[in-house]
């Protein structure tokens, strides 16, 4: 009843409630797109770790993964003493280095790609798309590295590291065994994958991983296995994906305080924005208010009829600038996909169920605290003044 | 040799010398400058006699470092351990690009670092000033043919791959500032349309009385430019001073001298004549809205 007296009352005045709506809207779609840049990033990049299905990373001390050219040395003993670990199930090696690939024909095609040395079979950093994945001599590439050389599965590449040139450093002659898509690859990397020990060959980086991934067996914690594995091998660095997840979330937390800045502003502009039309709308309505208190209305029903305008303006804007938010966000989202360093994977802006609800709810309450103000300091005044002062 | 005084006074200096900021061109190692990840050759590491390092501010301040400390390095954590006498200490430079840095920074003479790495007579780049007139790009291809395995690059172009992250900041700030924009237009609207109608009344009188309409219309739109320029300067002062606590702020959570936000001139002048404009606009819709009207319908006829 009260919803239908607030929605008549607003037909009176469509321009005014239009240009509300749009503004309940807009800072709605700011606030929800604020709270999902502010989650967001840490979310994707966790969902991103687990799904990997590996529990920890043994980096160089004082590192992340892909984080500096450090490397592990003396692996296959610190393999040996990690894997006698209770609970470690798998460990995957990951050794990385820059190369130069270039077709084995007289084409001059080449690039500079990261070259990932892993286990065989081990698809613990890419999804296979097409072929196999590479066996001894064998090298996997990504689609980018494939169209810009022309390769197929099956082709022949030469390898070199980065830097390496004529008679100077070592070589190799590959097969593609097939094409995968890198997971933790930024914007514009080209990546290829081979075995571990051919990289480690062709880099001269013998029994050396730049990081490695631990599965855990089920029902031990990850806490626990790093405490036992880092009592072990005190020369290297044991994050478990919480750990990497916060040490991405300090490093982006510039974005996380602009968005809670910016979620705060549009909160005080919705609720200055409903406040001023509720406080304005009251106050053109002071005659009729005192009238009706004349008869005998009572103050919480007059409360309640003006703070329900407050509540369906802010349902009206809020739902309407909880879907907005969707669309800003994927616009704001095709902005921030370019930024540097971060796999293509990880997104700023995560929709998601609790942002919008907490942006509509956050919304709610203070919309309507904000109408509340003006009815309760309307239905406060003298009615035998108000009704001397408005009378015509 | 660094004396320790000389070189805390020095460390500015010899930073800003390091860094390719004069100079025309830049020679990397690879061709993906500074990021790629060139495995080390094996020669002999050994620790260099009269090691000495400048160690960053920051750091220093966290691990109790002055000048004339001495502190053990080792070039990898297998590495041999030398001992190195901290010459000085040197305040980082306000560079953006190292504000997530968080390995500290430390300074070597090159031919002590080359032997503690084993990397005897290898650079990862060197830069190379030029003679004014120079021909950039024919240099460079000249250069490049001389340096195999390396890749030479005008300072611009280094400076353009670098900047990646500050080009994408920068356009999610204007997108913000679109959306806020948008945001300040509606408020601006729904205001001049509540004080609209509360002067229906003496708008209709003031026309019924031979107020010619294009002054009362004018009269709006001056009221309306001269409530959002009083904004805008509001707004003006509120930038001010959030932009004096961001940079407290974000120097501190940093521990940088870098300048995070800059009220410039172009800035305020941008501002406030987008208030006015976004004023105007919302007076001359107010104002039209007003005087379409019958005065005589207003007056309750």
């Amino acid at each position: 009843m009260l919803a239908l007296n607030s929605i008549r009352e607003f037909r009176t005045r469509p321009l005014r409630t239009l240009l509300t709506l749009a503004g309940v809207a807009v800072t709605t779609a700011m606030l929800a797109d604020m709270l999902m840049l502010g989650r967001g990033i840490t979310r994707s990049f966790g969902e991103l770790l687990e799904s990997r299905g590996y529990e920890l990373r043994l980096t160089p001390k004082g590192t992340l993964p892909f984080d500096t050219e450090a490397t592990v040395p003396g692996f296959a003993t610190l393999r040996d003493s990690v894997e006698s670990v209770a609970g470690v199930e798998r460990v995957a090696p990951v050794l990385a280095a820059s190369v130069t690939v270039e077709t084995s024909d007289d084409s001059g095609r080449s690039v500079e790609a990261l070259a990932l040395g892993m286990d065989s079979g081990d698809q613990g950093l890419y999804r296979l798309t097409e072929g196999e994945t590479p066996r001894p001599g064998e090298v996997l590439t990504d689609a980018d590295v494939r169209g810009s050389l022309g390769v197929e599965p099956g082709s022949a590449v030469r390898l070199r590291p980065a830097g390496a040139t004529g008679a100077w450093g070592r070589r190799t002659t590959a097969r593609v065994s097939g094409t995968g898509e890198f997971v933790f690859a930024s914007r514009g990397d080209l990546q290829v994958v081979m075995r571990l020990d051919d990289l480690q060959a062709l880099s001269s980086q013998e029994d050396r991983v730049s990081f490695a991934m631990i599965r855990i067996g089920e029902g031990f914690e990850p806490d626990s296995v790093r405490a036992a594995i880092l009592a072990r091998n005190d020369r290297v660095e044991i994050v478990t994906l919480a750990g990497i997840s916060e040490r991405l979330d300090a490093r982006l937390s510039y974005f996380r305080q602009t968005a809670l800045i910016l979620a705060t502003v549009s909160l005080v502009v919705a609720t200055l924005l409903v406040g001023t039309l509720t406080a304005v709308s009251v106050s053109e309505r002071l005659g009729l208010i005192a009238a009706l208190r004349a008869v005998g209305l009572s103050r919480r029903r007059i409360v309640g009829g003006l703070a329900a305008e407050s509540v369906v303006l802010c349902s009206i804007g809020g739902a309407i600038g909880v879907a907005l938010s969707v669309v800003v966000a994927g616009y704001l989202e095709s902005i921030l996909s370019d930024f540097p360093g971060l796999p293509v994977a990880v997104r700023f802006f995560v929709v998601s169920a609790d942002s919008l609800v907490t942006a509509f709810a956050l919304l709610l309450v203070s919309g309507t605290v904000a109408g509340l103000i003006p009815a309760l300091n309307a239905t406060r005044l003298e009615v035998a003044s108000m009704l001397h002062k408005e009378a015509p | 040799m660094l004396r320790p005084r000389v070189a805390k006074r020095v460390g500015k200096r010899v930073l800003k010398r390091i860094l390719p900021r004069r100079c025309a061109l830049v020679v990397s190692a690879a061709s993906i400058a500074l990021s790629t990840w060139v495995p080390l050759e094996a020669h002999a590491q050994e620790c260099p006699t009269g090691l000495e390092v400048l160690v960053e501010r920051p750091f220093a301040d966290a691990a109790g470092l002055t000048a004339g400390s001495t502190v053990v390095m080792r070039s990898t954590i297998e590495g041999e351990p030398c001992n190195a006498v901290v010459a000085g200490i040197f305040e980082p430079p306000p560079d953006p690009a190292s504000l997530n840095t968080t390995r500290p920074r430390v300074l070597f003479h090159l031919p002590h670092l080359q032997a503690m790495t084993g990397r005897g007579n290898e650079v990862d780049y060197f830069t190379v000033r030029m003679r004014p007139g120079t021909d950039l790009a024919a240099l460079a291809a000249d250069l490049e043919p001389l340096l195999p395995g390396a890749q030479v690059l005008p300072v611009s172009e280094v400076a353009e791959r670098s900047s990646t992250t500050f080009r994408v900041v920068s356009r999610f700030h204007t997108a913000i500032a679109v959306i806020t924009l948008i945001a300040g237009g509606v408020f601006l609207g729904c205001i001049m349309i509540l004080k609209v109608q509360e002067r229906r009344l003496p708008i209709a009188a003031a026309r019924l009385t031979g107020i010619p309409r294009r002054l009362l219309f004018w009269w709006t739109v001056a009221e309306a430019a001269m409530l959002s320029t009083l904004g805008g300067a509001a707004g003006f002062g509120v930038g001010v001073a959030s932009s004096a606590v961001v940079n407290a702020y974000y120097q501190r959570y940093y521990d940088t001298t870098l300048v995070f936000s800059q009220v410039t001139g172009a800035v305020v002048t941008e501002a406030l004549a987008l208030a006015v404009l976004l004023g105007m606009a919302a007076g001359v819709f107010a104002a039209t809205r007003l005087l379409t009207s019958d005065p005589l319908d207003e007056m309750g006829r």
